[in-house]
Order: structure tokens, then C-alpha cells, then sequence
């Protein structure tokens, strides 16, 4: 049943041979950018999520399998928390400690 | 340096074997994720957010130049170029593919390093003083027993599935730079009366959710006894500790909850039955695991003490970088250089591929062939010729690794956080880029002095915040990232784990909250001798908090 | 379905674990087994991990079984109660590891002094009965098996070969 505090839910998990992050895809597939995951907007819409992560679980292609909510924003899906944010978009550094510290090394 | 024996060769090629049989296992649907996270674990392997992580052992945190430059391939060919130095004296490596581990451990095993044990509820990588084997204060080197006590619990049998995860530190000077208080054993290797070697024990200290310090056991031990009376220790964990909540399972509960002397009769009971057993230590082999750590012969330099004056009074920059990263050697003319990982604004503890080679070519070349990575996640040279500083310095200056800044306020020790970590709560990284670029000036650095600063993304506390001057711990409260505070922590000879100040500070607030600190420790010390910590220990903890939360701080 | 392995296999008919034996070999929990010990006839105990196995020491030779429990792979508890039985009480009868018994786990078993194992998983039956335990031969410490003190530093040990 959708009601009006309903939160849009995507499902999110990680690669089992690589480990990167990923999410499912309206066309049933796993997506590397949360752009296109398949936004659930009601109940069912949940429900056959958790189904697809369960069975993508159970045949070995993916692990840490979670259901998050996500806010629809003109610019795409946005997390409400802080660590699927970053899972999203990476690391909120820039990790290129060589050139960090030329960098400081000049100031 | 401990060097493998045919033994020790191939002992890591049936354990590089053993697991990729066991990644096959999971990649072709064998084992389930929850029957194969133990094992990965058990062999460094995390699942974080964005990708595995990988932790590589740095047995008591000593690496030779091949070993180093290894390293640096592997950030290079299954990594993005760099790898993260930790509080444990290891090193991560953030994106690697599971499938490619294999290959990874393989690559390590040719120059006699592995991942076995950095992870898991078992005898962790056994943790040493970083100045060991060159400084003057030491009464013999500890790496020995560390190496012993590492190759004892490598793959044993009973002490694998633990309550919890188990770190051992060994240190063999007054002053303890392995900060042995807080850790589940730490041993400080001593001699007695009759110059004979032995170990004060000590056990029960660790961070995490509920700080405590170690409380020591006996006050000497005889080397020969290290193993049983260890694996007497472990005996008794392992049947007694709980099990039934994680938070509650390291040995620490089960000593504050049994009473440290009702648990010491417990294991001196069982120690009783394995002391005159097959574990007792013969001096032959005690003497010849020594002879591998035998220091480097270091010809006379005294030419150095003329020159280092000159070059200190014609470069103040080097003149600073000696003054605070440079300590002395037990040989007159050497010293031992701290390489920063904590570059003004960068990443603590972090090491690219490229900076990773330039250390091993200058360990190679002024060095003896020598590195120690360090528990405050910095690189150490333990035996560079005092004439050797300035073209060290240099070279190091070029590769962005000559920040003077040891034991500053900038050298600030900090976890990954959650930028990459799946355990965290809030981020660490950027909260120490912000705090090190405040205080970048050098000339304010130094008249502020020593002040350790230690940050943790969540409670299981890997950036040491406990033990911090001044720690940080980042929690997430409704949705948003928060840091709160502790003063007075201390991880060495006079340990102590720090007060929370009060409610924590945003984001946005953490850095001018450090500032504040700051200040009022200027204000109140009574001299730029007094250390932070001197100060902190003196007038307590109320000017801080006053100076921090204002009449607030009054009402409460 | 449970199969009991040995290392010469897997046990067929094993008295422990047929439904109709009756008249079989008891297998009790510890405070049974303790008053059992009043009749003579040669019985089985099943501890669980906080049992201490030391209170097996008065009526230990009449016991022909001896089961350890693993309540779940993480609970190693029962590698010391091993350990104790073997080295400490110098028990020689069978030792079983029953509860969840995971592949990897069978080389530490047979180091701490188990030789039987009570088995679900199917792919673990399947590599048991090729023979393919993925364990190490190469010890840094002596346990409770059969293992050889080899040439070099005391603590260490080799496997003997189908020893």
C-alpha cells in the first residue's frame, strides 16, 4: 500500500568477484551508477526488490544485499544516509597522496 | 631481519594455496558468504563499501627495500597506486579485486610476507616498538619474541576461533613506544636481578566500546616460558570469554568481570601442567631466531656531527625536520629518521606506489636496508648515518615525505573512516585533512609541541582516540555525522584513556572545537616545556570544558 | 543427511547415530553420564562448550565416545575441551566433533585430537571422501596429533603422512 510518507527504495549490494558497489537496474540487471537503479515507489514495487536480491544472493553474483531509501531529486536518486552517499560517489577524498603532498610540500 | 627457512616457504605456499582454493569454493557457489567471511577474514580479506579491502601483515611493523617495493607493485598492478599504513603496523589496500587476492598473496610469498592473521577472531599480527634494534633505551630487541610468538600462533589449531579477536605487543623499554596498556597481552621484555631475560605480563588492555587498561600479571616471566604461559592465557580466553556478546567478548570483560586475581590463579593453574612441557623455549633456538635480528654493522661516521651542524645552520627547514623527526641511535653517530605519512592536508598514513619505491631505494641507500612502519602510521629508517641526513632529506623532500612535523599536532593518527570503511559511522579522514591544514604553519606547530591527536570513525576505535591527548570519535546521530571529544588520553609508560568533553561537535565546528583546546592549553600551560599532556594532567579537565561549551559547561 | 567421517572414510552403520539402538552404547549429556558411571557398561558422553571436561577424569575409562559440540562455526570452545581431554586426561577413545562441523575447520579438528566428525554439508562429504582436506602440513606448534618434531626450532611439527 503507497501512502504519502512512503520513502523510494532502491535495492544496493556489492559484487561478489570485485566487490564494487552496485545496484539493480529497471532491466533486472546490476548497474554500476545508482542513476540508473530501479526506483521502487510502493509496496510491491519493495517486495519484488528483495526478491531479486535474495535470489542474485543465493546464485552467488552479489553480497550485503540491502534495500535503502532514497530521496528522487532532479539530479537523480539521493541517499538519506551519509554511507550510501558515499558508497554512490566514493570516497569524499581525493586519494592521490603523491600529488597531495607535492602539493603541500609548494604551499 | 627474520628471513624464511625452507619451512617457512613453504608453509605460506600451502596457506596461499589453501585459499584460493577457498575463493573457489565461493566463487563457484561451494560455501555460502557466511561460511566464507571467517575465512577471508582469517586471511585479511574485508568487505568495505566501495570494494574488498585487503590488510597485509607487517610482522612487528619491520619491512626490508624488496619487501617495500613489492608493496608498491601491488598498488600499482591490482590497486589505484596507493596502499593506507596502519595503527597496527600493517598496510591496507583499498580496491582489490577478490579474484586477484590470490595472485596478490602469491606475489607477497616471494618476498616472504602474507596476509595470514590480520583479520578474524585469532592471534593477531604481533605488534613491536618501532625504534627496536636501535634505540638506546632498550634492554635487548623484542622483534625476537615477537617472531617466535608469530610463528607460534600462525594457523593454531585451537586458538583460531577465539570469542574475539586477540593482539599481543611487545616492547623492551621503560619507555613503551608499542603502547603494550592496551592491548590484550602486551609484554615488556625485562631482565632480573641476575641479568637473565624475561617479560613483565600484561593483560586485559584494549580500546573498542569499553577502554580498559591492561593490568599486569606477573611481574617477571622467564623466556623461556613465553609460549606456555601464553598459551596458558589463551587457554583460559578461549574457555571462559564470552561468547554470548561481541561487545563483551574481548579478554578485557572477562578479566573486569572474573577480577584479575581470580583469573591469574586460572591461568598460573593451567600455565602449572604446560610449563615443563614441549613448549618450553631452548635457549639454542631462543639464540638463533636472535641472530636474524642481529643489528647491521655500522662503521664509524663521526664525520656527520661536524656536517649535520653546518647543514642545520645553513637550512632551517632541514634544521626543523632533524629537530623533530630525527631521534638518536644507540650508536653515536647514527640516528633514526621518522618518514611523516602526514603530509599538511593529506591522508594519514597513506603511501603511493611511487612513494613507496622511494622509500625502499633510500632505505637502500642510507638505510642498511631497514624499514619500520610505525603504530602513529609513519615510516621510520632506524639506521641512517647522522652524515647521511641531509642527502636523505633531500631526497625525501622531492617525494613530498619530508613533513617535520613527528609528534606535532599535525601528525595525527586517523582510521579510514567512512569514506571506506564499512564498520564506520561517520568520516575520519576529512576531519584530520581540516584540523592539519588549520594548524599547517610550522612556527605555530612548534610552539604548541607535542599533541597527539587520534581520530575514530566508529567505537571499535582503530584510529586510538582513547588514548589520544586529544581524541576524536565520530558517531552518526540522526542521520548526521558528530564527533565527540576526549582529553587526557595517553597510549604510553603512563597510559590513560581520555574523558569526553561533553556533547559532540558537527562537521563544520570540530576543527574551531580543536582550536579551542588549543588555546586554552596555551593560556594555562606554564611554559612552553609543559607538554599538553602535563598541562591536561595538572588543571583537569574544567578549563576545557569551560572554555568549549561556555556557562553550559557550568550548568551541567 | 549426517555421515560420520573418519579419516579412513566414512563410518557405515555407526552405533552413535542409528535411530533403533536400543540396545547400542548410550550416548548421554554430562550430568547423566557421570551417574551412569555407576553401572559398568561402556558408554558415550555429548558435552557442550561450557561442560568442563575435566569432571569426565573418574570415568574415563569406561567411556568408548566422546562428543564435542560446535554450536556454530565461531564458537571454538571446543578446541581447548579437546585439547584438555587428549593432552591433560590422556583420553585414547574416539573423539567426534558434532554441531556445525565446516571443511576448513576438519584440519584444526584432527590437530586438537578429534577422529570422527558428524557431517550435513554435502560438499564437504564430497571433498572428505576424495580425500581432499584443505589443510596445512606444516605446523608452528605441537597439538594433540600424531605429528613429527622436525629438524629446527622446538615448537615447530610436520604431519605424518596417513599417520
Amino acid at each position: 500500500m503507497t501512502t504519502a510518507s512512503f520513502k523510494t527504495k532502491v535495492l544496493t549490494a556489492n559484487r561478489l568477484t570485485d566487490g564494487i558497489s552496485v545496484w539493480l537496474g529497471a532491466n533486472g540487471e546490476w548497474v554500476f551508477s545508482l542513476k540508473d537503479a530501479f526506483l521502487a515507489r510502493h509496496d510491491e514495487a519493495v517486495a519484488a526488490l528483495t526478491a531479486a536480491g535474495d535470489q542474485a544472493q543465493a546464485d552467488n553474483r552479489v553480497v550485503d544485499v540491502s534495500v535503502i531509501e532514497i530521496e528522487e531529486t532532479p539530479c537523480g536518486p539521493r541517499p538519506y544516509r551519509l554511507r550510501e552517499r558515499i558508497r554512490a560517489d566514493g570516497p569524499t577524498i581525493a586519494y592521490a597522496p603523491a600529488a597531495a603532498a607535492r602539493a603541500s610540500e609548494a604551499a | 631481519m627474520y628471513r624464511y627457512d625452507e619451512f617457512d616457504h613453504a608453509f605460506v605456499a600451502a596457506r596461499v594455496s589453501q585459499f584460493r582454493d577457498q575463493v573457489e569454493r565461493r566463487l563457484s557457489g561451494d560455501i555460502s558468504e557466511e561460511a566464507f567471511k571467517p575465512l577471508r577474514l582469517m586471511n585479511g580479506v574485508y568487505l568495505q563499501l566501495h570494494a574488498y579491502m585487503l590488510r597485509v601483515a607487517v610482522p612487528y611493523g619491520t619491512l626490508n627495500s624488496r619487501q617495500m617495493r613489492k608493496l608498491g607493485h601491488i598498488a600499482r598492478i591490482y590497486d589505484r597506486g596507493y596502499g593506507h599504513f596502519t595503527t597496527r603496523q600493517n598496510i591496507q589496500f583499498n580496491w582489490p579485486a577478490l579474484s586477484d587476492i590470490p595472485a596478490i598473496l602469491e606475489e607477497l610469498a616471494e618476498v616472504e610476507m602474507h596476509a595470514i592473521q590480520t583479520s578474524g577472531n585469532c592471534i593477531r599480527n604481533v605488534t613491536a616498538d618501532h625504534f627496536a634494534g636501535a634505540a638506546a633505551d632498550e634492554v635487548a630487541d623484542p622483534r625476537p619474541y615477537a617472531e617466535i610468538l608469530r610463528q607460534w600462533s600462525s594457523v593454531h589449531p585451537e586458538f583460531s576461533y577465539l570469542p574475539r579477536k586477540f593482539k599481543i605487543a611487545v616492547t623492551a623499554a621503560e619507555r613503551d613506544r608499542a603502547a603494550i596498556q592496551v592491548h590484550d597481552i602486551g609484554l615488556q621484555l625485562k631482565k632480573d636481578a641476575q641479568g637473565r631475560l624475561g617479560f613483565a605480563v600484561w593483560i586485559g588492555g584494549g580500546q573498542g566500546r569499553t577502554p580498559l587498561l591492561a593490568k599486569k600479571i606477573k611481574d617477571f616471566l622467564p623466556e623461556a616460558d613465553l609460549l606456555s604461559y601464553v598459551t596458558a592465557i589463551m587457554r583460559v580466553y578461549n574457555l571462559h570469554g564470552r561468547r554470548d556478546n561481541k561487545f563483551k567478548a574481548r579478554i578485557k570483560i572477562l578479566v573486569h568481570e572474573t577480577g584479575v586475581e581470580k583469573l591469574t590463579q586460572e591461568i598460573d593453574a593451567e600455565w602449572a601442567q604446560l610449563k615443563d612441557g614441549a613448549l618450553k623455549l631452548p635457549e639454542a633456538d631462543v639464540a638463533a631466531i636472535n641472530a636474524y635480528f642481529a643489528p647491521p654493522e655500522l662503521a664509524p661516521r663521526a664525520e656527520g656531527w661536524g656536517e649535520l651542524a653546518a647543514w642545520q645552520k645553513s637550512d632551517s627547514g632541514f634544521a626543523s625536520w632533524v629537530g623533530r623527526n630525527v631521534a638518536p641511535h644507540r650508536h653515536p653517530d647514527y640516528a633514526m629518521v621518522t618518514i611523516s605519512l602526514k603530509p599538511i592536508g593529506g591522508i594519514p598514513g597513506d603511501a603511493s606506489a611511487d612513494q613507496m619505491d622511494a622509500v625502499a631505494r633510500l632505505a637502500q641507500e642510507f638505510g642498511h636496508d631497514q624499514i619500520r612502519v610505525t603504530h602513529e602510521q609513519n615510516l621510520v629508517l632506524p639506521h641512517v648515518a647522522l652524515a647521511d641526513l641531509e642527502p636523505l632529506y633531500r631526497a625525501l623532500l622531492t617525494d613530498g615525505l619530508a613533513t617535520a612535523n613527528a609528534g606535532l599536532i599535525t601528525d595525527i593518527i586517523a582510521c579510514p573512516g567512512l569514506d571506506y570503511c564499512a564498520l564506520a559511522n561517520a568520516r575520519s579522514i576529512p576531519v584530520a585533512q581540516e584540523i592539519s591544514n588549520r594548524f599547517a604553519d610550522p612556527a605555530r606547530q612548534a610552539d604548541i609541541g607535542d599533541l597527539k591527536i587520534k581520530i575514530s570513525g566508529c567505537i571499535n576505535a582503530c584510529g586510538h582516540h582513547h588514548v589520544g591527548h586529544i581524541g576524536i570519535l565520530g558517531v552518526e546521530k540522526k542521520g548526521e555525522e558528530l564527533y565527540q571529544i576526549s582529553l587526557g588520553g595517553s597510549g604510553d609508560e603512563n597510559a590513560s584513556i581520555g574523558q569526553i568533553t561533553g556533547r559532540g561537535f558537527g562537521p563544520d565546528q570540530i576543527t574551531d572545537a580543536i582550536e579551542t583546546i588549543v588555546a586554552t592549553y596555551l593560556a594555562n600551560r606554564t611554559g612552553a616545556d609543559e607538554p599538553f599532556i602535563d598541562c591536561y594532567r595538572r588543571i583537569g579537565a574544567d578549563p576545557f570544558k569551560a572554555a568549549l561549551y561556555g556557562s553550559e559547561a557550568q550548568a551541567a | 543427511m549426517t555421515v560420520i567421517w573418519t579419516q579412513t572414510g566414512i563410518v557405515e552403520n555407526d552405533p552413535w547415530t542409528q535411530p533403533s539402538a536400543e540396545d547400542g552404547p548410550k550416548l548421554l549429556p554430562l550430568a547423566e553420564a557421570l551417574e551412569h558411571a555407576q553401572d559398568n557398561a561402556p558408554f558415550g558422553v555429548v558435552l557442550q562448550p561450557a561442560d568442563d571436561v575435566r569432571a569426565l577424569a573418574p570415568v574415563l575409562d569406561r567411556l568408548i565416545l566422546v562428543a564435542l559440540t560446535f554450536p556454530a562455526f565461531s564458537d571454538g570452545r571446543a578446541f581447548s575441551q579437546a585439547m584438555l581431554l587428549r593432552e591433560r586426561l590422556g583420553y585414547k577413545a574416539e573423539l567426534r566433533a558434532v554441531g556445525t562441523v565446516l571443511l576448513d575447520q576438519i584440519p584444526l579438528m584432527l590437530r586438537t585430537g578429534f577422529d570422527s566428525f558428524a557431517v550435513e554439508h554435502a560438499p564437504t562429504i564430497q571433498r572428505l571422501i576424495d580425500k581432499r582436506l584443505p589443510g596445512i602440513d606444516l605446523h608452528y606448534q605441537p597439538a594433540a596429533d600424531a605429528a613429527a618434531q622436525t629438524p629446527g626450532y622446538s615448537w615447530r611439527r610436520t604431519a605424518l603422512l596417513n599417520g
